[in-house]
């Protein structure tokens, strides 16, 4: 078995001393779709963010790709564009991801200063642009986009990267049926090429259809299951315990009632 | 009555909120014009930035009003030729300029500023003052200056991508710090004006339209703060996104620059145009 891409070892964090991450340890390895959920404030987008080393642990450490993550170690150039191919990130928000003039412009951002060869970006681009069916948003403003044609745009101006570790921040919220089902068959099909996939969720059903593990995080700020999807998802009474799943009313076709259930 | 002047207040703080973030928007993010197919949109953008910078050395060093109004004369043709709406560039050049230079020049004018031949004899207050013909031929080129400068530049920005504006700068040597701070006031500015945006419809939706200036301004004062705080978190945010996707400061464009023969005619036709203007003055004045 090949050596795996993230180790974490009692990562903690901390923004200004409110605790964000509790001794958390983790490994990621190849080829895996993984999918981090939570309630709110768990933890689970400060985690992605230490995985694209965007902050980096007030305690513990992160090894990726055999080497310890640093600030220091990214200071590096060329360390620092090595780490950038391999690893994508969509933000939870398109809005910031979006920043360039035209959704052509930010679908190229990446691959441009990741210094990926001109003939390549162009390859790339085609492919992405049609495997995400935007032809039609490419000279149009981000800004003046839909949320559901913004996360598109955000995507593929991170799979346009092709990285090996695919990091996602709630790769559905906010989106249609239609839309939400089309990122589904996109991240089937990046896990099937044999991306590492990364999410972090609220969608049980996202994470039922698409990963193999889940870990849990709890209010206290750690890890606390890990197991495969039907493992840990089949454990109702312990998704109602960490406000995954809830008792509500709802309506059936032939009248309402009231049962614990995962949405669908 | 009563009601109609409230309404006619709710109306001003909105319309001002609102019309300053569509003008900016218009007028900052608007890359439309850039994108087109125009004169000066074909010109390799290394040499439209240089003459951009030599001409607006031409306006500064120009002592002629006729020799200024016919760089003016020559934008609005440029603007023509570069798919720019005339009205579009007229507005932009000939009411907003005025409004800033003539707060300026007016006190240039009269004779307690510039001395010379008086035109018109005024008295205020039992002080007797002047209008000179020197101030106003002062006044006039200083006018000028300014419109025929404001025009350039606006041209430039006007039919040059944003990011390509940027590469150009880092080509002349602008400091990397300095590009990478424009860069980043420019995508943050979108998100700022989304913000200020949303922020008056929550105020609105919540409490109805502002019945009085005076608590329509502390909303908007109390708003500020924490708008602040939310641009700060919404600047770092947009910085981890680039930072994600590889930008180290430094910024890269996909189409190749290639000055071509055009562009070597206007480099030279600018050369000649600054040369021309120094024997001018060297002979002339």
């Amino acid at each position: 078995m090949s050596e795996p891409l993230f180790i974490l070892n009692q990562v903690s964090f901390s923004y200004n001393k409110i605790p964000a991450l509790k001794n958390v340890n983790l490994t990621i390895n190849c080829g895996e779709c993984i999918s981090i959920i939570g309630a709110n404030g768990t933890g689970k987008s400060t985690l992605l963010n230490l995985l694209d080393a965007l902050i980096f642990p007030t305690g513990g450490t992160v090894t990726a790709f055999g080497s310890l993550l640093t600030e220091k170690e990214l200071n590096n150039f060329e360390k620092q564009r090595m780490f950038r191919r391999r690893v994508g990130f969509v933000f939870q928000n398109p809005d910031i991801q979006l920043f360039c003039p035209t959704v052509r412009d930010d679908i190229l951002f990446g691959v441009l200063h990741l210094e990926v060869e001109k003939r390549e970006i162009e390859k790339r681009f085609e492919h992405v642009v049609e495997l995400m069916k935007i032809t039609h948003l490419l000279k149009r403003s981000p800004h003046q986009l839909s949320i559901g044609e913004k996360k598109k745009a955000a995507i593929a101006s991170v799979l346009i990267i092709e990285p090996d570790v695919l990091l996602l921040d709630e790769p559905t919220a906010g989106l249609d049926p239609q839309t939400t089902r089309d990122i589904i068959d996109i991240l089937f099909k990046a896990h099937r090429n044999g991306k590492t996939v990364v999410m972090a969720t609220h969608d049980l059903h996202l994470a039922e259809e698409i990963s193999d593990t889940v870990h849990v995080f709890g209010s206290e700020h750690n890890i606390i299951r890990s197991g495969t999807v039907e493992e840990v998802l089949s454990d109702q009474q312990f998704l109602q315990k960490n406000n995954l799943m809830h008792i509500h009313v709802h309506r059936h076709l032939h009248g309402a009632h009231i049962h614990p259930h995962i949405h669908h | 009555m009563g009601k109609g002047k409230n309404y006619k207040r709710a109306g001003f703080i909105q319309k001002t909120i609102l019309d300053t973030v569509s003008l900016f928007k218009e007028t900052i993010c608007n890359e439309k014009i850039a994108f087109q197919n125009g004169f000066l949109q074909n010109v390799d953008p290394r040499a439209k930035s240089f003459c951009a910078a030599i001409m607006l050395i031409v306006v500064l060093t120009a002592r002629s009003s006729v020799e200024v109004g016919l760089i003016y004369a020559v934008t609005v043709l440029l603007a023509s030729i570069s798919s720019i709406r005339l009205s579009f560039y007229l507005k932009r050049t000939l009411l907003f300029v005025p409004l800033f230079s003539f707060l300026i020049i007016i006190p240039s004018i009269f004779n307690f500023v510039t001395p010379g031949e008086p035109v018109l004899q005024l008295t205020f207050l039992k002080l007797h003052f002047a209008i000179t013909r020197q101030g106003i031929d002062s006044a006039i080129l200083f006018f000028l200056r300014v419109l025929s400068s404001v025009s350039i530049v606006i041209l430039l920005v006007l039919t040059t991508p944003s990011h390509t504006l940027l590469k150009v700068l880092r080509l002349f040597r602008v400091p990397q710090l300095f590009v990478m701070t424009i860069g980043m006031t420019y995508r943050y500015i979108f998100l700022l004006l989304d913000n200020i945006q949303n922020t008056y419809s929550a105020i609105k939706s919540r409490i109805g339209f502002v019945n009085s200036t005076g608590k329509g301004r502390k909303i908007v004062g109390a708003t500020i703060a924490g708008l602040w705080l939310k641009s700060y978190r919404l600047q770092s945010q947009v910085y981890n996104a680039m930072i994600s996707r590889g930008y180290t400061g430094e910024p890269k464009i996909m189409d190749e620059l290639k000055i071509g023969r055009t562009d070597i005619i206007i480099i030279i036709f600018t050369i000649l145009s600054l040369a021309g203007t120094l024997c001018l003055n060297h002979f002339l004045y």
